[in-house]
């Protein structure tokens, strides 16, 4: 008996094929994946695994990223603990995730200090990734993003905006804290845009924010429920006031941006990636090299006595070249044989999205021609680090 | 905020790199690419009329 047709939806989800046509029958548009077969998660780092800078930064008032890999904490209003939480408990406990990225003020600032400030967590993300959305054209795809949330008060018509960064356009969705101190699943759906393509590149073209507090400068106008021309004004129009309080916390985990409309109940599963895939899609924007213990960095040669030239591999092709950083001049050795030497100095040159050249200087002991490695002086906290963030 | 910016040669070459100082202290070296959001911060600190210091 010949096959006639194959329930593929069932392969891409893992359950098991049953006949199309028959009882029990499942799509692709049933299990979610109608738009991007296979792909991987639009956004990064969703379940907040990955925290390659620290897992707790303090006083934080700052536009920066902090803890966990791809999430910009961009804090102007009052002053936050930012934590990598790990999670024991609660409903996105059960439903898979075992960290959030956490905001605690510990500084308030009752009235934003200037119109212009504001608190919101961010992704950005480069059009490479977002072309699925068919923007700009008469195909364009509606956008659901989903997320778990939870904060130490209630609070309603919180904002989240979808930013177009290329041709300055914007949309709003709003969600509501109902139970303080309780994770909460929040799905919410944006309209397709005909207007406006995203650049077919790694710059940044979608910034996903959520506006947690701000200035008056964000506040006035309206929540814009259909793709607009950016106003600062529609960004924030019912403050949830974050900094107003030493109380105060908010915390999020398991997000997802999906193509295509969705329900709480039609939403496709959150797709956890291997720790491993998660951790290389966020070294494409971001790496550090932590190391105790005398471990290679980069390998070379010696040029002269007092110089060596090695070579720092990033352990993923970045988004752009990156900039790069280091602890300490002196917390390296050159090796050569048998013999260590202290670094006086050193420096990046020449980078590019792969590699980059790490110069040391040493006061002496090298021989010219000779090969070398980069090490770190068993001491703590030495690193090296690239950023080719958004 | 920037604080200064300057050259980096190497073997009387520029190498494709600047060294930030940031008012903080922190220094960076940021590459000469333009999709780095960093010398996009160093271009547009140009713009307001700031100079980047040539290689020592």
């Amino acid at each position: 008996m010949a096959l006639s047709k194959i329930d593929v939806a069932n392969m891409v989800t893992g359950a098991t094929p049953v006949a199309n046509g028959g009882t029990g029958q499942t799509t692709f548009a049933a299990a979610g994946l109608a738009k991007r077969p296979n792909a991987k998660p639009i956004i990064i780092n969703g379940d907040m695994a990955v925290a390659q800078r620290a897992t707790s930064v303090t006083s934080h008032n700052a536009v920066s990223y902090t803890t966990v890999d791809r999430f910009k904490t961009v804090c102007e209003t009052g002053t936050y603990t930012v934590i990598q939480e790990s999670l024991t408990s609660g409903a996105a406990y059960l439903a898979g995730f075992k960290n959030a990225l956490r905001l605690d003020t510990t500084t308030a600032e009752a009235t934003a200090g200037s119109a212009g400030e504001q608190t919101t967590i961010e992704q950005r993300i480069e059009g490479f990734n977002l072309q699925a959305f068919k923007k700009g054209t008469s195909s364009a795809e509606k956008y659901t993003l989903a997320f778990w949330v939870k904060a130490s008060k209630t609070g309603s018509n919180l904002q989240v905006n979808l930013r177009d960064v290329d041709n300055t356009r914007q949309i709003g969705g709003t969600y509501s804290i109902s139970s303080a101190d309780t994770w909460e699943h929040k799905v919410i759906n944006f309209a397709a845009d005909t207007t406006g393509a995203f650049d077919d590149n790694n710059a940044n073209s979608l910034t996903i924010e959520w506006f947690l507090d701000g200035g008056g400068n964000y506040s006035g106008g309206a929540v814009p429920t259909a793709w607009e021309a950016s106003s600062n004004a529609d960004r924030n129009v019912t403050n949830f006031d974050l900094a107003g309080n030493t109380a105060n916390d908010w915390a999020i985990t398991g997000v997802q941006l999906e193509v295509g409309e969705f329900s709480s109940t039609t939403i496709p599963p959150f797709q956890f990636e291997d720790f491993g895939d998660n951790l290389a899609r966020c070294q494409r924007y971001y790496f550090r090299n932590n190391a105790v213990d005398n471990i290679p960095f980069a390998a070379g040669v010696c040029n002269g006595t007092t110089n060596a030239r090695t070579v720092l591999y990033y352990p993923q092709t970045m988004r752009a070249a990156p900039s790069l950083d280091k602890s300490g001049a002196g917390h390296f050795k050159v090796q050569i044989g048998g013999s260590v030497h202290d670094t006086t100095n050193t420096a990046f040159y020449y980078p590019n999205n792969d590699q980059a050249l790490l110069y040391v200087d040493v006061s002496s002991g090298l021989t010219d021609g000779k090969g070398c490695l980069v090490i770190d002086d068993g001491g703590g906290s030495r690193y090296l680090e690239g950023s080719a963030e958004l | 905020m920037i604080k200064t910016v300057k050259k980096l040669n190497i073997d009387g070459a520029f190498s494709n790199s600047y060294l930030l100082t940031l008012s903080n202290g922190k220094t960076l070296y940021v590459p000469k690419a333009e999709d780095n959001t960093d010398y996009q911060n160093i271009l547009a600190w140009v713009a307001e009329g700031n100079t980047i210091a040539e290689a020592d």
